[in-house]
C-alpha cells in the first residue's frame, strides 16, 4: 500500500525542508537576535563602503612624491594644507556651494506649485499627467538629459535655430555657469517634488478653506498656513537637492564643458588626470565633511523629518 | 472671485513652465533620433529610422547596453533580499541603537556619490575586482540601498503585527509565516523598490565612470564619452533606449502600485 504522504503536495515538502533548515541554522533560542540577522546583509554591504572611506582617509594623509609618483610612507597633513592655502580649491568649493544654494532655492520655488497642484487638483487626469511628466525624466539618467540640453542650447541648437529665424545672431548658451545651474534645476525638480508632495498631502484642505473663510486671501493662506505646515517636506526636499547638487559631477562636466568645475570634477581630475591620489582623497573627504556637516546640522536642528526610516517617533 | 483666479493663474503658469522644462530634453532627443539628415537640426530633416539601424549594427553600443543590463540585474538581485529584510527589521522591531543603525545605513545616501565611488574603487582595486562588470552592479546596489530600505519600510508600516501572530497561532512555522503573511503585505514596497534599484543602476553614470575601463564601459559612460567629441543623431537613437526603459517602468509602476502612492503622507 502506498503511504498517504504521497498526496502531500510538493510545495509543502519544499516548505518543510525550508522550515527544518531554518530551524537548524537559526534555532528558536536565537529569536531575540533575528532583527540583527535581518539587518546583516545590508550592514555588510555598507561595510564595504566604510572600508573604502577608511582607505580614502589613509591615502589623504599621504603626499605624492612627484619624482617617484608614489605616495609617502608616513602620514602628513600636507594635502589638507595644500587645499586650505590654494585659492583654486576655495574658488571651486564656493562655486559649488553657491550653485547648490541657488539650485535648491529655485528647485523649491518651482517644485512647490507643482507638488501643490498635483496633490490638490480634483482632476484625476491632470494628476496622472503631472505624475507622468515628473517620473519620466526622473527615470532617465543625467547623461541623456544633459545630452538633450546640448541639442537644445548648442550653437547650432534648437534655440539658436529659432532665434536665427527671427534674425538674431547665435548666442553662446552652453558651457557657462548659468547653463550648469539650469541643467541642475531640471535634474533636481523631480526629487524636490517627490519629497514635497507627501508633506502637502498631510495638510487637510479644510484648513485652507477655514483660513479663507476667516478672511485670509490666498497669499496669506499660503504663507501663514500651508508653508509652515509643509516645513518638514521643504526641509527634506531642500536637503536632498542641496547635497545632490553640491556633489554633482555630470552636469558641470557636460553643460559646463570643463570650464565650470564643481568639487566632484576637481576630485575626478586629481585621480584620473594628475594621478595624485593623496590630494584627490583629501578633497573627497573635505566634500564628505561639508556634506555631512550640512546634513547633520539640519538633522539635529529639525530632525530627520521625511527622511526617517521605519517608525516615526 | 478674482482672488482665486490670480492664484490659479500664477500656479498654472509655474506648473506649465516646469512641465515644459521637464519634458523638453526627452521630446528633443526623441525628435532628433528620427531625423533623416546627418546632423541634428531643428526642425528635423524628414523622417527615417536609419540611425536606429546604425546603432543596432554597432557592436560597441550593443555590448555597452548588455553590460548596463547586467549591472542593473546584479544590483537588483542583491538589493531585493538585503533591502527587504532590513526594511522589515526597522518596521517590525523596536531595535536598540535605531538611530546609530539608521545613520550607518544612510551612509551611502549622505556620503557624496564621488566619495562613495572612489572609496569603492579603492576597495575593489585591492580585492582585484576592477575590470569586471558585476562589481559595478554591487557598487550600484550599495550606493542606492537606502532607497530600497525606504521603499520596504514605508510599506511595512501598514503591516499589522497581529496578522503574523494569528498565522503563528494557527500553527504556521516561521518561514511559512514570512512567505505567506509578511512578504505579501509589503509586496508593493518590494516591487517598487526593486524597480527603482533596477532603473537607477541602469542609468548609473558616475560610479560606472569610476569603476569601468575601456573594455567594461556601460551605456551611460559610452554616451558621455561620445558627446564630449561630436554630437551625431546616433546618440539620440541610443538615448531613446533609456527613454523607452523609463516609460516602461513608469507604466509598470503605475499598474503595480499606482503612481499616486508617492503622494501619500507617511
Amino acid at each position: 500500500m502506498r503511504p498517504t504522504t504521497s498526496r502531500y503536495p510538493l510545495i509543502w515538502r519544499v516548505l518543510d525542508g525550508l522550515e527544518a533548515a531554518a530551524a537548524r541554522l537559526w534555532p528558536r533560542r536565537f529569536t531575540r537576535a533575528t532583527p540583527v540577522l535581518m539587518l546583516a546583509p545590508s550592514l555588510l554591504l555598507v561595510l564595504l563602503l566604510v572600508i573604502g572611506l577608511v582607505e580614502l582617509g589613509d591615502s589623504s594623509l599621504r603626499e605624492l612624491d612627484t619624482s617617484t609618483f608614489r605616495l609617502s610612507a608616513t602620514w602628513t597633513g600636507a594635502n589638507y594644507l595644500k587645499i586650505a592655502t590654494s585659492g583654486l580649491y576655495w574658488t571651486v568649493i564656493w562655486k559649488s556651494l553657491f550653485g547648490a544654494l541657488v539650485v535648491t532655492a529655485l528647485s523649491l520655488i518651482l517644485a512647490f506649485p507643482y507638488a501643490y497642484m498635483m496633490v490638490r487638483t480634483r482632476s484625476g487626469l491632470l494628476r496622472k499627467l503631472l505624475l507622468v511628466a515628473l517620473f519620466l525624466p526622473f527615470f532617465i539618467g543625467q547623461v541623456v538629459r544633459a545630452y538633450g540640453w546640448l541639442i537644445i542650447l548648442g550653437n547650432q541648437g534648437v534655440v539658436n535655430d529659432l532665434l536665427g529665424l527671427v534674425g538674431v545672431a547665435p548666442v553662446r548658451l552652453l558651457y557657462n555657469y548659468p547653463a550648469v545651474l539650469f541643467g541642475l534645476v531640471q535634474y533636481m525638480l523631480p526629487f524636490a517634488v517627490l519629497m514635497l508632495a507627501p508633506a502637502l498631502t498631510a495638510i487637510p484642505a479644510e484648513l485652507e478653506a477655514a483660513a479663507a473663510s476667516l478672511g485670509a486671501n490666498w497669499v496669506k493662506t499660503l504663507t501663514r498656513v500651508v508653508l509652515p505646515l509643509a516645513r518638514p517636506g521643504l526641509i527634506g526636499a531642500g536637503l536632498v537637492v542641496l547635497t545632490l547638487t553640491l556633489t554633482d559631477f555630470a552636469m558641470p562636466a557636460i553643460l559646463g564643458g570643463g570650464s565650470q568645475d564643481f568639487i566632484a570634477n576637481a576630485i575626478y581630475d586629481q585621480f584620473f588626470r594628475t594621478s595624485d591620489q593623496g590630494l584627490g582623497s583629501a578633497l573627497a573627504l573635505v566634500l564628505v565633511a561639508i556634506g555631512s556637516l550640512l546634513v547633520g546640522a539640519v538633522f539635529t536642528l529639525f530632525g530627520a523629518g521625511t527622511l526617517a526610516m521605519g517608525r516615526q517617533r | 472671485m478674482p482672488d482665486a483666479l490670480a492664484k490659479r493663474l500664477i500656479f498654472g503658469t509655474l506648473v506649465l513652465l516646469v512641465v515644459i522644462v521637464l519634458s523638453l530634453p526627452t521630446i528633443v532627443v526623441l525628435g532628433a533620433s528620427f531625423t533623416a539628415g546627418n546632423i541634428i537640426a531643428f526642425p528635423p530633416e524628414g523622417f527615417s529610422l536609419k540611425w536606429y539601424e546604425k546603432i543596432a549594427l554597432a557592436a560597441d553600443l550593443r555590448n555597452a547596453f548588455g553590460r548596463s543590463l547586467l549591472v542593473a540585474l546584479v544590483c537588483t538581485l542583491i538589493a531585493l533580499p538585503a533591502g527587504t529584510l532590513a526594511g522589515l527589521a526597522f518596521a517590525k522591531y523596536r531595535l536598540r541603537f535605531t538611530t546609530v543603525l539608521q545613520t550607518y545605513l544612510l551612509l551611502p545616501f549622505t556620503v557624496p556619490l564621488i566619495g562613495s565611488g572612489i572609496a569603492l574603487m579603492l576597495v575593489f582595486g585591492q580585492m582585484r575586482l576592477l575590470g569586471q562588470v558585476w562589481p559595478v552592479g554591487l557598487a550600484a546596489c550599495i550606493i542606492n540601498l537606502p532607497f530600497m530600505i525606504w521603499a520596504v519600510s514605508s510599506s511595512a508600516l501598514g503591516l499589522d503585527p497581529d496578522l503574523e501572530w494569528a498565522a503563528q497561532s494557527c500553527g504556521a512555522p516561521p518561514v511559512s509565516t514570512f512567505l505567506y503573511v509578511t512578504l505579501p503585505a509589503v509586496m508593493p514596497g518590494v516591487i517598487s523598490g526593486g524597480l527603482l534599484m533596477f532603473i537607477l543602476a541602469l542609468n548609473e553614470f558616475l560610479v560606472s565612470l569610476l569603476l569601468t575601463d575601456a573594455r567594461t564601459v556601460t551605456l551611460p559612460v559610452q554616451i558621455y564619452n561620445s558627446i564630449r567629441s561630436i554630437i551625431t543623431p546616433d546618440l539620440a537613437a541610443v538615448s531613446v533606449v533609456f527613454i523607452a526603459a523609463a516609460a516602461f517602468f513608469v507604466f509598470v509602476l503605475d499598474r503595480l502600485v499606482g503612481l499616486d502612492i508617492f503622494l501619500k503622507s507617511k
